[in-house]
């Protein structure tokens, strides 16, 4: 409503803006078009400061010249590299949030309080008594004095007392598995949603410290955890035949290879018929692509196992070895990648995707009810395509965060070891440890300004063609 | 979480269980795997030195070592890093909420000439990388003589074209017949504002705290660069540091990121409901 002449109204507003848009003048306007100047110049701390008056120079494009062609190029271009290669994890995590989304809107657990009630208590009777069975069968008995000197691995420890440690080790496991359960009875799918957020809400410097203990190559949960299963994959490797093993992987690779033709097809098909939105399409590319890339790996690994298992005899192993992970060349980035999925896949797209879901029309499941879809039908025909603005939505979101993300880690982790350095720890580097090179630095700040503008524009484009529809 | 449609379809009563089951069972095995690590880190925390190495084969530790946690307290200022971290994020949180609330009244609420073009031009700057903001404001804060100190934290994150659009859309949601009937009876557009639609806006003013007070406790890069005492340090560039000097001493290291992670984890649990509405309200940005 409007009240009073226009200047006044003007005052008014100005009243109620300028804290905010000086702040926003200072710190964010402003020094946009600093940065964009400075980007220009060869302003650098150590040549431009109290002590030293040389004039800052305008070097017009040289600065990007460098980076892009030049002295800095080499470096650039490979910490563009890391950072694309970091930002694998992206579509797992996408595909990984959806899964979880799923699970939770699925009403797996009664909603009437009552019935919460009785349930909860009977899963607590199962996980107290389920407890109490992994404490009595993994304590190990004494039967003389001996059997308790008896030395094991660990000089100071007896075999009793690793029997015992690991045996409360494995009651705690079970302990703690019956309270998940419980707690997700009692309390539904606000507990598993609590859950699944918690490790997005605390990244940060605490997070990257837990996980570089996770990771530590001898004596991180990580390897601990792996060793059985690395052992059991060794096995398999040397008992099953090469030729099962190949012909699963033939087997994967013809079956993703069929799936993915007939997605594209069908895809390319609605797009033709009707205008059915650009948005659905890419979702389905988006969805194909990531069960392909899930299968090929799967297929990479069934293919060379037994050749790495008749390798590490060979070599005089009986085993594969865990994975260094932080402090190797090979494993570093996987392993930055697979904590990013950890972090990422419970957090805000999961919680996108669960309101996604509560937004597709009833509707629409029941006309699939009477035309006989389910299960996978369903999925690919209601459910998918329903989400495509949401993903489209979280796949911009995640690419403009994974293109300047990954510097606190790699700082933490790996100091920028092993290929690691990512383009905003570049950044970091040129203008505060180096040479304080300020200008060169914001070159590279807007050359990954510009690859971010470029992708918003797609998505603006894109998502127009998507609402229009 | 109300998902009318995911659940509809009922099969054959058994098989209906069994999957339901197997649901639930999956459900449990992830919460194990997210939860996990924290068990680890938990157990790491309460190992003697001599023991990390072999808790992970052990599963938990031949003795407890609760003083891994006081020894955090002896070797590194954690106390004063936890101090600096809350009362910089609240101070952050408090001056954002405040400008921002006020920015997005007058943005949503008052007619004015050139508003739209305003707003636009912030929303502009909402795409624009941290990065890229950062060196200038580096050299802004340097000249001005606030490198390292408290102003310096605080006063570059005290303005967010963020926290502004997010209230805006709440405020969008109030009907305006509300402060016209107000306006009608002779209240001034202050007395709208505070009695008006700052109760009604509550949710996002919420939201924004949460959020807000969230992101500056975690924030990292600006206080990397900007603090060089020791008593200014916030809790990561503390953590930071304890890593690079004390690194070797895992139990106190996992000892005090689990004491860091304890405030964030509180506040969300008890205001998670309306975190994840404003998550869900926040993805009309973009």
């Amino acid at each position: 409503m409007a009240i009073g002449s226009p200047r006044r109204r003007l005052l008014v507003a100005a009243a109620f803006l300028l804290p905010n848009l000086l702040g926003f003048v200072a710190f964010t306007a402003g020094p946009l078009f600093g940065s964009l100047w400075m980007s220009f110049t060869d302003l650098s701390l150590t040549k431009h400061n109290e002590y030293s008056q040389t004039p800052v120079q305008f070097v017009a494009f040289a600065n990007y010249a460098a980076i892009l062609s030049g002295a800095e190029s080499e470096r650039f271009w490979s910490y563009l590299g890391n950072t694309l290669y970091l930002m694998i994890g992206i579509p797992l995590g996408i595909a990984g949030s959806l899964g979880l989304a799923l699970l939770i809107t699925a009403k797996l657990t009664p909603t009437r309080p009552a019935s919460r009630l009785k349930l909860a208590a009977v899963a607590a009777a199962i996980g107290v008594c389920a407890t109490l069975a992994v404490w009595i069968l993994t304590s190990p008995e004494v039967v003389s004095a001996d059997d308790a000197t008896i030395t094991s691995a660990y000089a100071d420890l007896s075999a009793y007392e690793v029997a015992r440690l690991r045996g409360l080790a494995a009651t705690l496991a079970m302990a703690l598995v019956s309270g998940l359960a419980v707690a997700g009875v009692a309390f539904g799918s606000v507990f598993f949603r609590t859950a699944f957020y918690l490790p997005s809400l605390l990244a940060g410097v605490p997070m990257f410290l837990l996980w570089k203990t996770l990771y530590r190559p001898e004596g991180g949960l990580v390897n601990a955890t792996l060793r059985p299963v690395v052992d059991v994959a060794f096995e398999m490797g040397q008992i099953i035949p090469q030729v099962a093993w190949q012909g699963t992987a033939i087997g994967l690779w013809l079956a993703v290879g069929v799936v993915v033709v007939r997605g594209l097809v069908a895809g390319v098909q609605k797009l033709m018929e009707r205008d059915a939105g650009a948005a659905a399409f890419i979702a389905r590319i988006f969805m194909l692509g990531t069960l392909a890339a899930v299968a090929l790996g799967l297929g990479v690994v069934c293919w060379e196992l037994p050749a790495h298992a008749a390798a590490s005899i060979s070599d005089g192993r009986s085993g594969f070895d865990t994975p260094e992970w932080l402090v190797s060349a090979t494993w570093a980035k996987p392993a930055l990648v697979i904590m990013g999925v950890w972090l990422g896949v419970g957090g805000a797209n999961m919680l996108l995707y669960i309101a996604g879901l509560s937004n597709i029309p009833p509707e629409l499941y029941e006309a699939a009810d009477i035309d006989g879809a389910a299960g996978w039908q369903r999925f690919v025909n209601v459910t998918w395509p329903q989400l495509a603005p949401t993903t489209f939505f979280i796949v911009i979101m995640s690419t403009i965060g994974g293109l300047q993300g990954g510097f606190e880690q790699a700082l933490i982790m790996t100091g920028g070891l092993y290929d690691t350095t990512v383009l905003t720890y570049y950044i970091y580097n040129l203008a505060f440890t180096d040479q304080f090179q300020l200008g060169m630095a914001s070159a590279v700040a807007w050359v990954m300004f510009a690859m971010i503008f470029a992708m918003t524009l797609v998505n603006y484009r894109l998502g127009n063609g998507m609402t229009n529809e | 979480m109300s998902s009318p449609g995911a659940s509809r379809y009922r099969g054959p009563r058994g098989r209906d269980l069994a999957l339901r089951l197997l649901g639930f069972a999956a459900l449990v095995v992830i919460a194990m795997l997210f939860v996990g690590p924290f068990v680890w880190q938990v157990i790491v925390s309460l190992s003697s030195l001599a023991d990390v190495d072999r808790v992970a084969n052990l599963g938990v530790p031949p003795s407890l070592h609760p003083q891994n946690y006081t020894r955090v307290f002896e070797t590194i200022n954690f106390a004063g890093y936890l101090y600096n971290s809350v009362f910089v994020a609240a101070f952050v949180t408090f001056l954002q909420v405040v400008t921002s609330a006020m920015a997005a009244f007058a943005f949503s609420r008052l007619q004015w000439p050139g508003r739209d073009k305003v707003f636009l031009l912030y929303l502009a700057t909402m795409m624009v990388p941290g990065v890229v903001l950062m060196v200038p404001n580096f050299a802004v804060i340097v000249s001005l003589g606030l490198f390292n100190s408290y102003a310096g934290l605080i006063i570059p994150a005290a303005f967010s074209a963020y926290g502004t659009f997010l209230l805006r859309q709440f405020m969008l949601t109030i009907p305006s017949s509300l402060d016209e009937a107000a306006l009608i009876d002779g209240a001034s557009q202050a007395r709208v504002f505070l009695d008006v639609v700052m109760p009604l806006t509550r949710p996002g003013l919420i939201v924004l705290t949460i959020f807000t007070f969230l992101g500056n406790y975690n924030s990292f890069f600006w206080p990397l660069i900007l603090v060089k005492d020791d008593h200014l340090r916030t809790l990561p560039i503390g953590l930071l540091s304890f890593d690079s000097t004390y690194g070797s001493d895992t139990p106190a290291l996992m000892a005090a990121s689990l004491m860091a992670m304890i405030p964030p984890t509180i506040l969300f649990i008890a205001l998670q409901r309306y975190l994840v509405k404003g998550i869900q309200l926040g993805a009309v940005k973009g």
